[in-house]
């Protein structure tokens, strides 16, 4: 399947989830699919957007909270799958776009393409759901039952790579307002207080 | 005084209600405090890098939360700090050992000891040392000058302050 039916399905299955994505691939092709802004399209510290939503998710722990990360951000912080397992957050799902390749960089190879096994990974790491789907078909018949389970999840979601750069363009927005939009959205939507009275 | 029960009673005056944590031996006392505290959300992480990503989302669930970690552990994740933290304008509150020290006699510390505060200064990462159990009181004012400047403050505790002069 492609990049863009995977987000166009977990889009669809998305309710209140608060969405965290890896920068890059990931970030570009929610914001494509959705144009949300209570989403954190995360800019910085390559691989560790499973860390922040892992923060988000112990922050908020009756809001489902998911990570879109993908293959190349994953192996830079494998041991998220130890301190996720660790922490046990129920409100987390985990998922990892796998196309084999560093798509903004011009679709370079992975490393140990196509060989590495994250969902054996993640059930080594101590992830009680872990799951692999390869076509839309079979992924919108079963996410929703990943999603009715209690977390943390990791579903890795097998796509093909585009064949060189990506094209999808990324959002419109960066850096603090990326910051202010997702934490107002946060505060709008939930009631709660993240900036303080003076604006931070 | 116990030092780390006075650093720990101070965490929570500031509201910290969760702590990402890695130790080194001279915080590994004050993560136990933490870990034992039902109070308290321990994260325990497998990399320093987790725990500044880690306490970065909690911001945004409205959670003040505190890093900390070893001098060798923070600079593993200077990159993390500028492009994540200092990027975002996200405030991230770190308590560090100051290791390499002229009083702290480990060889594989001296480029930490020496060069750890260039490197701030590099990014432009404030800190602040507590060097004596008096001093400890000023964490709070810390934690709100991390959350004014928005950005990684780093807050080192002394040797001297942990295990008291030779």
């Amino acid at each position: 399947m492609r990049t863009r039916e995977a987000m166009d399905v977990l889009a669809a299955a998305r309710g209140d989830a608060i969405v965290v994505c890896a920068l890059g691939m990931a970030a570009n092709e929610w914001w494509a699919a959705t144009g949300s802004e209570d989403a954190f399209y995360m800019h910085g510290a390559m691989g560790f957007a499973a860390s922040f939503a892992l923060g988000v998710a112990l922050a908020l722990p009756a809001e489902p909270v998911w990570v879109l990360n993908a293959d190349g951000s994953l192996c830079m912080n494998l041991g998220c799958l130890i301190t996720e397992a660790g922490q046990d957050a129920r409100n987390l799902h985990h998922f990892v776009v796998d196309n084999g390749v560093y798509q903004t960089v011009g679709a370079m190879p992975m490393v140990h393409a196509g060989q590495a096994d994250y969902v054996a990974l993640a059930r080594a790491a101590g992830f009680r759901s872990a799951q692999r789907f390869d076509d839309v078909v079979t992924l919108a018949t079963g996410l929703a039952g990943v999603l009715a389970a209690p977390g943390p999840s990791l579903t890795v979601l097998h796509v093909e790579a585009e064949p060189t750069h990506l094209g999808t363009p990324p959002m419109t927005y960066e850096g603090p307002e990326m910051k202010y939009r997702f934490g107002r959205a946060l505060e709008r939507r939930l009631g709660i207080t993240v900036f303080g009275p003076s604006g931070y | 005084m116990d030092v780390y029960a006075a650093i720990h009673d101070e965490l929570r005056a500031a509201g910290v209600r969760l702590a990402a944590t890695l130790p080194d031996d001279w915080t590994a006392p004050l993560i136990r405090r933490i870990d034992a505290d039902p109070a308290m959300r321990h994260v325990p992480v497998a990399r320093e890098a987790e725990a500044v990503a880690v306490c970065s989302g909690a911001f945004f669930g409205g959670v003040r939360s505190a890093v900390v970690m070893g001098g060798t552990g923070l600079l593993t994740c200077t990159g993390e700090l500028a492009t994540l933290n200092l990027r975002h304008q996200i405030p991230v509150f770190c308590i560090v050992s100051q290791r390499g020290s002229i009083d702290d006699h480990r060889v594989y510390q001296e480029v930490q000891g020496r060069r750890t505060k260039a490197v701030l200064d590099a990014y432009d990462f404030p800190y602040h040392t507590i060097d004596r159990p008096e001093e400890i009181a000023s964490l709070p004012d810390a934690y709100e000058a991390c959350r004014l400047q928005k950005r990684p403050f780093v807050l080192f505790l002394s040797r001297r302050l942990l295990k008291g002069s030779r």
